[in-house]
């Protein structure tokens, strides 16, 4: 096995070794679990920095298994493949040290550590993968790794959004497996490459790619919360606050969105994807989910249910830029897949510290919350500055290309979505940020967990992953145009995603 | 000269930042109002055609100096330099004066910056930063009155960022390019230039999109009031030029649409001003009059491209002009409650009130024949509308400003120090302006005509005091309430 033959496995083994032990370790052998859950994250963004350095200077990093004759577990480091896998490995650091200090003294913290480890596996997976079929075995991994997440405080409450989740899940991995089984019998293999692999079968088979499409977009669209697939989301946010910040930033949303670029780019092709007409209905789908996401969040008080039809709403920015023919909004797409998760990863910290520090679950609660606790509602501030998509955060940068991409694809509706959009995100968030800190203190804290110990608001743990996102969120933004961005990473994607593009 | 351009951007910022830190917190309320210093210096002494193009800021950030770059960021310069410095007197005594500082440099930050930058996102950024961050000078009170103004204040702002944002989007897409420099050989479409003419509107307070305006300036401090309405009305007046094709392709559509925007903005601004008691509130509806002259410059640009050489020159001066002489008036109103000797400030005050009338000798008077003799180049209607309507607009103005002065006798007295020099210096730059350049202003007919709507002012003021009529009062914000009572029914109407 050579090197570009296993840094793949090791950036999976990097995450499932530690997953493993951990099962094993008893619970109070909490240095051992803490140090091994560092090391690991720490391995893995390593790993991550040589892929990123050869891929950019053009090497292929790949391993193929055959499980069946004609089957073959593929994984593939590719360019779209590292951009998941260091936004999740990156992101994946910040939230274990998050955990260790969320769940200090909790009990459980073995099982939801291993589970924790396996989440990530899974996600590494389904962005290695080089075919549909790896693509699937990891999906369904990820379903049933996160499942225990979710319900991982054992209530009824969190039962019964585990179960929705997976009902939602699983119906959709099954439409996902018919439209997978359908490609195979018609292509003979499910590989994914630059530019597709379609656009040579026959023209008489091109009723059946677009029920296929149909097919795997519905799989993939249940994770990527598309509506009207998209009700398990909101139930899900019983879950603990590193978990929901996980599924929503990295893991099991992301993964249904990556799965739609895999699907689009790798399989069909973007410019075949268009010959087909399949786009525009794709475009118009994630413009009823921006808009339905963004509408349904203004009249949630619960701040965690406001926070997940936002992402709702957020996560679509990305299938919608999929969808706008041209590089300019595949760049749009991308780089949201990124800015997406730094921001809200950071928005669903700062929900937990509210809950965690003060028991805070509501917005009609936060009045005078920022004078309490400053940093962290500096953190959420700048999160939501992003989300409504004011310069110079991240979230600018996304809705900029976005809405560049719409007009060279011709679509200029999408600009009033877009706004409708900004105008929705600016309804849900501004109210939050303005009881924080401009109103008085009205009550007393719901339930102060964590004292003010001197200048400290919080845990130190709690406290510093969301400021580093945070400040991620307005470097992604401010830096977009230097050369180390992850926009002009997804320009390099983008240019080689369209092979006879010309404007 | 590179560096200069990043001290002006970046100290405002820092010390906006600094101020909030208890440690650094003297110093930087010491420094506060030097802020606008570099800025100052730059627009003094640069040369034009300055640009720093810094390609890994934002989207490929270019900060440049051009000849309207220049003036817009000399008077914001000062206007900001002369507040921050009242503010330092006006504020001594208020235990939340750092979340003031903090608000007010970050909003000078914007203001400083939007003259300077050369891409459509720097600008959109810098825009956005003033506009946001003046919500915290709007509310700073906390009074109910300024809560409420505060929350009109930010959804027409939303508002107007989403209008900006997708009309930036369409002219960016037509040019291929995001460098401003680039957007003047281009003809945008019809959505975009309503966009750009509603977004930037907000921020001129064009009719309809005006009563933000009245209900934010007034409860802000005094400080406050004087930059918001004395010099960032104009950056949505720079905003216009910036993105709009002015002096290229000709636009009759947009151009008729602002120049009766304009001509609207003059007459109901002092109609509703002449209604109002409170002094702020006057001066308000008086700049939403007097953005008016120079939304009928730049109607006047879109509709006769080849007038534009000549228009942006009055336009300019225009701005100059009302930026000094606002603010003055603003900033008079603090000093009027706090001094022993009213009838010396009020004097002072009758000097910038006379600038705005465009009496003889002031700078009011050049601004007024620059702009009317761009106009003149005006096809029918405007040809016959525009010589007989502007006399009529001075009287108006006039009537306002005697107005003004008669509530400002009878203001009650109110402490504070330290608030005097920076007010003489403000009124004294206003008074010199004039000298500062040739100017055709001058000669008997010419001060004749402009005299004489002055003096029919002063009788009908005189007159009216003699028989001691009132003026109906009308709330600030007019026509807010009427849409705040459809839209609370409205509300009613659903939850039914």
């Amino acid at each position: 096995m050579t090197l570009n033959e296993f840094l793949p496995l090791a950036v999976l083994a990097s995450s499932l070794l530690p997953g493993l032990i951990i099962f094993a370790l008893p619970e109070n052998r909490v240095g051992v679990r803490t140090t091994l859950n560092l090391l690991a994250a720490l391995a893995k963004l390593a790993l991550v920095g040589i892929l990123l350095f050869g891929v950019q200077a053009g090497e292929e990093f790949g391993f193929a298994y055959a499980v069946l004759p004609g089957l073959d577990l593929t994984f593939k480091a590719d360019a779209l493949g590292l951009l998941f896998i260091t936004l999740s490995a990156v992101l994946w650091l910040f939230t274990t040290f998050y955990a260790i200090g969320y769940l200090e003294k909790a009990p459980h913290r073995s099982r939801f550590f291993g589970f924790f480890s396996l989440c990530v596996t899974a996600t590494m997976g389904i962005a290695m993968a080089g075919n549909m079929f790896t693509f699937f075995v990891f999906y369904e991994l990820l379903t049933l790794v996160t499942f225990p997440l979710v319900v991982h405080r054992g209530t009824a409450q969190a039962m019964r959004g585990g179960m929705i989740y997976l009902a939602y899940t699983l119906v959709g991995g099954a439409l996902l497996l018919g439209g997978i089984v359908w490609l195979h019998s018609l292509l003979g293999h499910t590989g994914f490459t630059h530019g597709g692999v379609l656009a040579t079968l026959d023209s008489s088979t091109h009723w059946q790619l677009q029920a296929i499409f149909l097919l795997l977009i519905s799989g993939v669209g249940v994770k990527a919360a598309l509506v009207p697939l998209h009700g398990w989301l909101p139930q899900a946010m019983v879950a603990p606050a590193p978990v929901s910040a996980l599924l929503h930033a990295v893991a099991v949303v992301k993964a249904g969105a990556f799965g739609i670029v895999r699907i689009v780019y790798g399989i069909y092709g973007i410019e075949f994807a268009q010959s087909l007409d399949l786009l525009t209905p794709l475009a118009v789908a994630a413009a009823i989910t921006i808009v339905w996401g963004s509408f349904r969040a203004l009249f949630q008080d619960d701040l965690k249910k406001r926070l997940a039809y936002s992402t709702i709403s957020q996560v679509s920015y990305i299938t919608l830029g999929i969808s706008l023919f041209g590089p300019i909004g595949t760049i749009g797409g991308l780089v949201h897949l990124v800015h997406q998760g730094v921001m809200k990863i950071t928005l669903f910290f700062c929900a937990g510290n509210y809950a965690e520090t003060l028991g805070m679950h509501k917005v009609s609660e936060m009045a005078g919350v920022g004078k309490r606790m400053p940093w962290t509602t500096v953190a959420f501030s700048l999160a939501a500055f992003g989300m409504i998509g004011i310069p110079p955060l991240a979230g600018f940068i996304s809705k900029w290309y976005l809405g560049l991409g719409a007009l060279e694809a011709r679509m200029p509706w999408v600009l009033a979505v877009l706004a409708a959009s900004s105008l929705l995100n600016a309804a849900y968030f501004l109210p939050i940020l303005y009881r924080a800190w401009f109103m008085p203190q009205a009550a007393a804290w719901p339930e102060e967990h964590i004292l003010m110990q001197g200048n400290r608001e919080t845990a130190r743990l709690l406290l510093w992953p969301p400021l580093a996102t945070a400040a991620l969120t307005l470097a992604l933004g401010l830096f977009a145009a230097s050369s180390l961005s992850p926009l002009e990473w997804v320009k390099l994607i983008a240019d080689r995603e369209y092979l006879t593009w010309t404007p | 000269m590179d560096a200069l351009i990043i001290v002006a951007l970046v100290l405002p910022l820092l010390l906006a930042l600094l101020v909030l830190w208890p440690p650094s917190r003297p110093l930087a309320e010491g420094l506060a109002p030097l802020a606008p210093l570099p800025a100052l210096l730059l627009a003094l002494a640069a040369k034009n055609g300055l640009a720093l193009d810094l390609p890994w800021l934002l989207l490929g950030s270019r900060f440049m100096l051009d000849e309207t770059g220049r003036l817009f960021l000399g008077f914001t310069a000062m206007v900001w330099l002369f507040s921050g410095w009242y503010a330092r007197g006006y504020l001594a005594d208020d235990p939340r004066r750092h979340v003031f500082w903090s608000f007010y440099l970050a909003t000078a930050a914007g203001n400083l910056g939007l003259c300077l930058a050369g891409d459509a996102a720097s600008f959109y950024l810098l825009f956005a930063l003033m506009t946001f961050a003046a919500y915290g000078l709007v509310i700073h009170s906390g009074s109910a009155e300024a809560c409420r103004a505060g929350r009109v204040y930010l959804v027409m702002a939303v508002l107007g960022e989403s209008a900006l944002m997708v009309g930036m989007l369409l002219v960016v897409h037509a040019a291929s390019s995001h460098y401003l420099s680039d957007f003047a050989a281009v003809t945008p479409s019809a959505a975009a230039i309503t966009l750009l003419l509603l977004g930037f509107g907000i921020k001129v307070g064009i009719p309809l999109l005006h009563m933000w305006l009245p209900l934010a300036h007034p409860v802000a401090p005094v400080p406050a009031s004087a930059v918001l309405s004395g010099v960032m009305l104009k950056a949505g007046l720079l905003g216009w030029l910036r993105f709009l094709p002015l002096g290229g392709a000709a636009l009759p559509e947009a151009g008729t649409l602002l120049l009766s925007a304009g001509l609207l903005a003059i007459f109901l601004g002092v109609a509703a001003g002449l209604c109002q008691r409170e002094p702020k509130v006057l001066l308000a509806y008086s700049s939403i009059s007097q953005m008016g002259f120079m939304t009928l410059g730049v109607g006047a640009g879109l509709q006769e491209p080849q007038l534009w050489p000549v228009l942006l020159p009055a336009v300019g001066l225009y701005a100059l002009h009302h930026a000094l002489a606002k603010s003055a008036l603003f900033l008079g109103v603090g000093v009027i409650q706090a001094s022993q000797a009213r009838r010396l400030v009020l004097a002072g005050m009758a000097l910038p009130a006379m600038a705005l009338s465009g009496a003889p000798l002031t700078s009011g008077l050049s601004a007024k024949i620059a702009l009317k003799n761009g106009l003149a180049g005006l096809p029918a209607p405007w040809a016959g509308l525009l010589p007989a309507l502007l006399p009529l607009a001075a009287l108006g103005t006039a009537l306002l400003m005697a107005r003004l002065l008669f509530l400002l006798a009878r203001l009650p007295p109110h402490g504070g120090s330290g608030l005097v020099a920076p007010w003489w210096m403000l009124v004294a730059l206003g008074v010199l302006l004039p000298w500062m350049q040739p100017s055709a202003a001058a000669g008997i007919a010419v001060w004749a005509n402009a005299g004489w709507p002055i003096l029919l002012a002063a009788v009908i003021t005189a007159l009216v005091a003699h028989r001691g009529m009132a003026a109906p009062a009308l709330p600030p914000g007019d026509i807010l309430l009427g849409l705040e009572r459809g839209l609370q029914y409205l509300h009613r109407l659903m939850q039914r």
